[in-house]
């Protein structure tokens, strides 16, 4: 089974109405990515710039107005692929006029009604998540393991309590959480910050779940907590072998879990390909944010501080649409020659190496793959 | 060496025990004082990080420093004067000087009051401000400072990114042209480039207008790269502190060491697991049943004992370690 496709995401797009703008927000305007049965995929970017949306959308929790508007979303389990945006076309209408550019009207409880039927039997036992709060995760009235046996009777065959209680006792302490015993009664805010992402863990792969989604897993914990938790999640994977599909801000913790990076900027995603060429510093080439990206890390190599090389101005603004190259603004390639090229016209995906796609003008030479999907 | 601006003396705090459900889950676990007799000296111009795990005691004596909670032991001077148990009609003139960044930004800017305002607040209380010099110009003069964008000041700070909130809070705590500012967790939650360009900004400020910050981070690369010293603490202590060069490349401590190699990701398997039971020692030194060396040397009385707690001694030029075998 390894190796063939285990997540696709073609072409989504999801909008957001502002409504003190009276217009629409670009959340994620036509993202393409396939995970891997059993790799980890990692979804870096600035915030804001779509990693989130993507993610919520494969588990179905994307709340807003409109949401998901187009694209497509399949999960190929045990049991075959589910398409899990069955049905939206039939709830969303776009038009564009030349007096008002978009217009999305979305039949939202109907979408809500039928997102419900495609997700049946897939969230928490298919496809499972962690989140960066553990915290808010947990229900605080209950105590972690009756929650912990609570997702094993719902989403496993294990169905009498005792036989759960045994099993959520095995997996606190394969999480490291002992005396599992004492833990199982402990109630959510009498645990640590990593001791709570632990069991959030214990929790989520009790269901033994064939897809994980870890958004910023480790961003709130300490230096030795966060590498803690991060063994512990390899070594997991090593063993269970999970899919897992990470989001992180941290490119150390990329570098050292996944295996391909999705690099997202402003909703779109600009650069995927093998994580340790391209998140090292060498001269295979990169995506110019890509290379900004690794510019910002703070790295001294004399006892006399320097400056780091920062990526100037903002994120463009999410608001209306978008024309050209999202990153051309801040890019010190887009000049001269290039500058009206990258200005108005959206770069395709050029193949570099074998399993290596940018979208940027200045890799013209390659071989294009494919047209990315265009505004709505 | 120049005079200190700040010096911190044997400081200690403890947190009543049952201050609340989730607060300080460190001192309801182990029963050890917030702040542990903390010695800490900033020079004038100089930018000192303060790492350390959460629970270790950083916020609170970046508190203690800006006076928003009194120390229960040991003396706080500030610009040559024991400001220790000075009232605050006393204080007040110096308090300027000392100014706080807290880490909480949506809480620190009020939601209601445009940029312009915000700032306004923060130069009208300025003593010391040139009277011929318009508030507008004093508030333009900010923004620029902190690069902040002047067609934004007349938004609120719903409106403004992550970013551009960071510059406002650093322009207010800028405004009464302090000797030290305090910067608790200032590029949390920051993207990368963004938090590039803050760090690049608190350089320049220092070499602009010779300001001290204490920098609070838990990102030890980004403290390693702005501070020109580094304290690192351990459950109330101040474990080792030094050039931040040496601190991070060649330490002293064995938790110094813990800490840079668990971000490189280079650590034993076995004193990665000790890390996770997250032992605090009720007496003697803190970190020996997560310590190594401690192992290694079979458990000797040294460390465990309540008689031989191991102080800050001199290793090496300006490089203190507490610690009976140093490494």
């Amino acid at each position: 089974m390894k190796g063939s496709p285990h997540l696709e995401i073609e072409n989504l797009q999801a909008y957001f109405y502002a409504s003190a703008d009276r217009t629409f927000v670009r959340a994620v305007t036509g993202v393409d990515l396939c995970v891997m049965r059993g790799e980890t995929l990692a979804l870096i970017g600035e915030s804001g710039s779509g990693k989130s949306v993507t993610a919520l959308s494969a588990l179905g929790l994307l709340k807003g107005d409109p949401g998901i508007v187009a694209g497509r979303i399949c999960l190929h389990t045990d049991e075959g692929p589910r398409e899990l945006l069955a049905g939206l076309d039939r709830c969303v209408t776009i038009e564009r006029t030349p007096e008002r550019p978009l217009s999305i009207s979305k039949n939202g409880p109907a979408w809500d009604r039928q997102q419900k039927r495609n997700f049946v039997g897939v969230r928490g036992k298919e496809i499972a998540a962690i989140f960066q709060n553990p915290r808010t995760a947990f229900n605080p009235y209950l105590m972690v393991g009756e929650q912990i046996v609570e997702n094993i009777r719902l989403h496993t065959p294990t169905k009498l309590y005792q036989e759960a209680y045994d099993q959520a006792l095995y997996w606190l302490e394969r999480v490291g959480l002992e005396p599992a015993a004492e833990r199982f009664d402990n109630f959510p805010y009498g645990l640590s910050g990593g001791m709570c992402q632990r069991a959030m863990l214990a929790m989520t792969l009790a269901a033994e779940p064939a897809l994980l989604i870890a958004d910023e897993p480790t961003t709130g914990l300490d230096a030795t907590l966060r590498t803690a938790i991060l063994e512990l999640l390899a070594e997991l994977q090593r063993n269970l072998g999970f899919t897992l599909l990470m989001i992180s801000h941290d490119l150390h913790v990329v570098r050292r879990l996944a295996q391909r990076v999705a690099v997202f900027y402003n909703g779109v995603i600009v650069e995927r390909g093998p994580s340790l060429a391209m998140l090292s510093a060498n001269d295979i080439p990169k995506h110019p944010y890509t290379q900004a990206l690794l510019d910002a890390q703070p790295v001294r190599v004399s006892p006399k501080p320097r400056r780091l090389i920062a990526l100037q101005g903002d994120v463009p603004s999410p608001i209306g649409e978008a024309a050209g190259c999202r990153f051309a603004p801040r890019c010190t390639h887009a000049k001269g020659i290039n500058a009206k090229r990258c200005e108005h016209e959206s770069p395709p995906f050029f193949q570099v190496s074998s399993d290596h796609q940018l979208a940027c003008w200045l890799y013209t030479d390659s071989k294009e793959v494919s047209v990315r999907g265009v505004d709505a | 060496m120049k005079k200190p601006l700040l010096a911190l003396v044997d400081v200690s705090k403890s947190h009543p025990r049952n201050a609340g459900m989730l607060s300080n889950w460190a001192a309801r676990t182990t029963g050890r004082a917030a702040l542990d007799r903390v010695s800490l000296t900033i020079s004038p111009g100089e930018i000192v990080g303060l790492v350390g795990e959460s629970g270790s005691g950083k916020t609170t004596t970046g508190r203690i420093i800006a006076k928003l909670t009194a120390p229960d032991a040991g003396t706080l001077w500030f610009d040559d004067q024991d400001v220790t148990h000075m009232p605050e009609s006393e204080f007040r003139p110096l308090r300027q000087h000392i100014q706080m960044i807290f880490q909480d930004l949506d809480g620190a800017l009020n939601p209601n009051m445009r940029v312009r305002s915000i700032l306004a607040e923060m130069v009208a209380l300025d003593p010391l401000g040139n009277k011929k010099e318009s508030a507008e110009t004093r508030i333009h003069s900010l923004a620029r400072s902190v690069q902040f964008p002047l067609d934004k000041l007349d938004v609120t700070p719903r409106q403004l990114s992550g970013g551009e909130k960071r510059r406002v809070s650093i322009a207010r705590a800028l405004a009464c042209k302090p000797k030290l500012v305090i910067a608790d967790e200032l590029t949390t939650a920051l993207d990368l480039p963004i938090q590039a360009q803050i760090a690049n900004l608190l350089l320049d400020l220092r070499d602009q207008l010779a300001v001290a910050f204490l920098f609070i981070s838990h990102d030890l690369p980004l403290v390693e790269f702005v501070s020109d010293r580094i304290a690192v603490m351990y459950a109330g202590r101040v474990v080792e502190s030094g050039p931040a060069f040496s601190i991070a490349h060649s330490p002293r401590h064995p938790y110094t060491r813990l800490l840079w190699n668990a971000h490189a990701g280079s650590v034993a398997k076995e004193e990665l697991a000790a890390t996770l039971v997250a032992d605090i020692a009720q007496q003697g030194c803190a970190f020996a049943p997560r310590c190594p060396i401690f192992k290694a040397k079979g458990s000797p009385s040294r460390c465990t004992s309540t008689q031989s707690e191991p102080e800050l001694k001199l290793v090496e030029v300006r490089h203190q370690v507490a610690c009976h075998f140093p490494l």
